[in-house]
């Protein structure tokens, strides 16, 4: 099983992340929204790194988060934001919910592959 | 009058705010030309059997005072499809739907600078015959762009602000402003 | 002998008297020293007693004014156990209203917590849209699909006249009917290409629409997670607890 999860509702956003980390030679599964991130979140109860976007159809990022926290308990799994959205009211909801960190999109890989690494060990 | 709801150096600051977000998002490569011109009219939707097939990337912000939505049209001919896509193998669709998200994003990120209060909704595509209709939006303001990417790629880019209320705020009217997306901030 | 005893006798109350006088004379200066001495005591005595009576005045006036300054001070510390007394009072007014500011933040925080459920609302209205822009979408396609029905007739009708014109003047009823469905097709055509003019604006206000509700309710969310971090702040402050 993977130890780091992308979700995103766009196709490319999911080529462009899991394929820049697979180069980089990390292990990566990807979801389509919310709901798909937590089924699979469910299933995969040691994945170390999860990269979201917030604004997805069937279950936005955040909302995915505190499911993630709250109905399967997971305290420990790392989240990262990845995201259009960066208004202050949206990271404080990012960071009550127990996100790590949070990036504005467009991602500019090389600047947060060593994090990346870090947070997926 | 409807019209007279957004105040000149609003609609400025919008106009300043899209080309911006244009400029920085709606390229793959940074640096990569961008060239913006005024349309006081649309062209007339082309309807014959062979017309390039063309869409729409609809995005819509909104704000306590005001809705701005954001038409992006975007032509799916050699050009286009090679900018965008390339080798990938990936719908020029789900391609641009992914750049619009993105200059909406651009234009939201600066709007919440001055309206604490803003939501953008997710992209949506739809027949570039829609664009005959912005009327039926009955926006207090509205603007349409022709836009060039790498000189090659044609696409179209139209505003409308609707409101019922005055709309009034000053951008920044800088050519670029800083640059502060792309990476991790920890919390 | 007698005389020798005489002598002896006279000689003795002699000495006796002088010895006598020596010592009252002795006796007397010791007497006046002694009375001088005296007088020498009682005068310091006396002095000593005047010092003392003044001495015991000055004490009788400290005492007199530390019986002043005790009145003072048991009135101050009166007013004080008064003053201490009624900021107790406030204190405990104090508290009561702090431990209302606290209930009301704690409701406060509940109320917005609550109303986080509206991302739900959310799911609901995007089901909605997406369920409308598919009907959307259908009619599209049953437009699409009259329109080719429409295009079809057209070519049998043409198809028709044709025929008809081959026949001759057998043909010409025929001939005249396959017009008349050739102008029926033409006006379903129009009709069909302003159906298809409709559902594009149709398409925008819709997509408009909901796109306005769906940003909507994220800028409503995003100000209730601004409120309710603000309330949980407040709550937990220090000075409430």
């Amino acid at each position: 099983m993977a130890n780091i999860l992308v979700v995103d509702d766009s196709s490319t956003v999911r080529d462009e992340v899991a394929g820049f980390l697979r180069k980089n030679g990390m292990d990566v599964d990807t979801a389509v929204d919310g709901k798909d991130g937590l089924a699979k979140v469910r299933a995969n109860p040691g994945v170390k790194l999860v990269i979201s976007d917030v604004n997805m159809p069937n279950m936005d990022g955040l909302t995915m988060v505190e499911k993630i926290r709250g109905e399967l308990g997971n305290k420990t799994v790392n989240v990262v934001m990845l995201t259009t959205e960066s208004s202050p009211a949206m990271k404080d909801r990012g960071k009550a919910a127990g996100v790590k960190g949070w990036i504005v999109k467009p991602f500019k890989g090389e600047a947060v592959l060593e994090a990346f690494r870090k947070l997926a060990a | 009058m409807a019209t007279d709801l957004i105040s000149a150096r609003a609609r400025a600051s919008f106009e300043r705010i899209f080309q911006r977000a244009a400029q920085s998002r709606l390229v793959r490569n940074a640096g990569d030309a961008v060239q913006i011109d005024a349309m006081q009219t649309l062209p007339e939707e082309d309807r014959s059997f062979d017309a390039v097939a063309a869409e729409v990337v609809v995005l819509t912000i909104s704000s306590i005072a005001f809705r701005l939505v954001l038409l992006l049209r975007v032509q799916h001919d050699a050009a286009t499809q090679a900018y965008y896509v390339g080798d990938a193998a990936r719908t020029l669709r789900e391609t641009f739907i992914e750049y619009g998200n993105l200059c909406c994003g651009a234009i939201n990120q600066e709007l919440i600078g001055h309206f604490p209060d803003l939501g953008m909704s997710t992209p949506y595509v739809l027949s570039a015959r829609c664009v005959s209709y912005l009327d039926a939006l009955k926006p207090a303001y509205q603007a349409m762009y022709a836009v060039t990417i790498d000189g090659t790629v044609p696409l179209q880019a139209m505003i409308c602000v609707c409101a019922n209320t005055p709309v009034d705020f000053m951008a920044d009217m800088s050519a670029a402003v800083e640059e502060s997306s792309g990476e991790l901030e920890f919390f | 002998m007698f005389s020798y005893v005489l002598i002896a006798l006279v000689g003795g109350a002699i000495g006796a008297v002088i010895a006598l006088v020596v010592v009252a004379q002795r006796g007397r200066s010791a007497l006046a020293n002694v009375r001088a001495e005296s007088e020498l005591r009682i005068s310091d005595l006396m002095r000593e007693n005047a010092d003392l009576q003044t001495q015991i005045e000055d004490a009788g006036h400290e005492l007199h004014a530390f019986e002043t300054e005790l009145a003072t001070s048991r009135a101050s510390i009166a007013a004080q156990a008064d003053t201490a007394q009624a900021a107790q009072a406030a204190l405990g007014d104090v508290r009561a209203e702090r431990d209302r500011w606290a209930a009301l933040s704690k409701q406060i925080s509940g109320e917005t917590s609550r109303l986080r459920g509206l991302a739900h609302t959310f799911e609901r209205w995007h089901e909605q849209m997406i369920s409308l822009m598919t009907q959307n979408q259908e009619m599209h396609a049953r437009n699409e699909e009259l329109s080719a029905i429409v295009r079809h007739v057209v070519i049998v009708s043409l198809n028709a006249s044709i025929e008809a014109a081959r026949v001759g003047a057998a043909g010409r009823g025929f001939a005249v009917v396959a017009g008349e469905v050739r102008e029926l097709a033409a006006r379903s055509e129009a009709l069909s290409r302003s159906y298809s003019d409709s559902l594009h604006r149709n398409d925008l206000t819709t997509t408009a629409t909901f796109q306005d509700i769906q940003a909507g309710g994220k800028m409503i969310t995003a100000s209730l997670s601004s409120v309710e971090s603000l309330a949980n702040q407040f709550q937990s402050h220090p000075a409430l607890h």
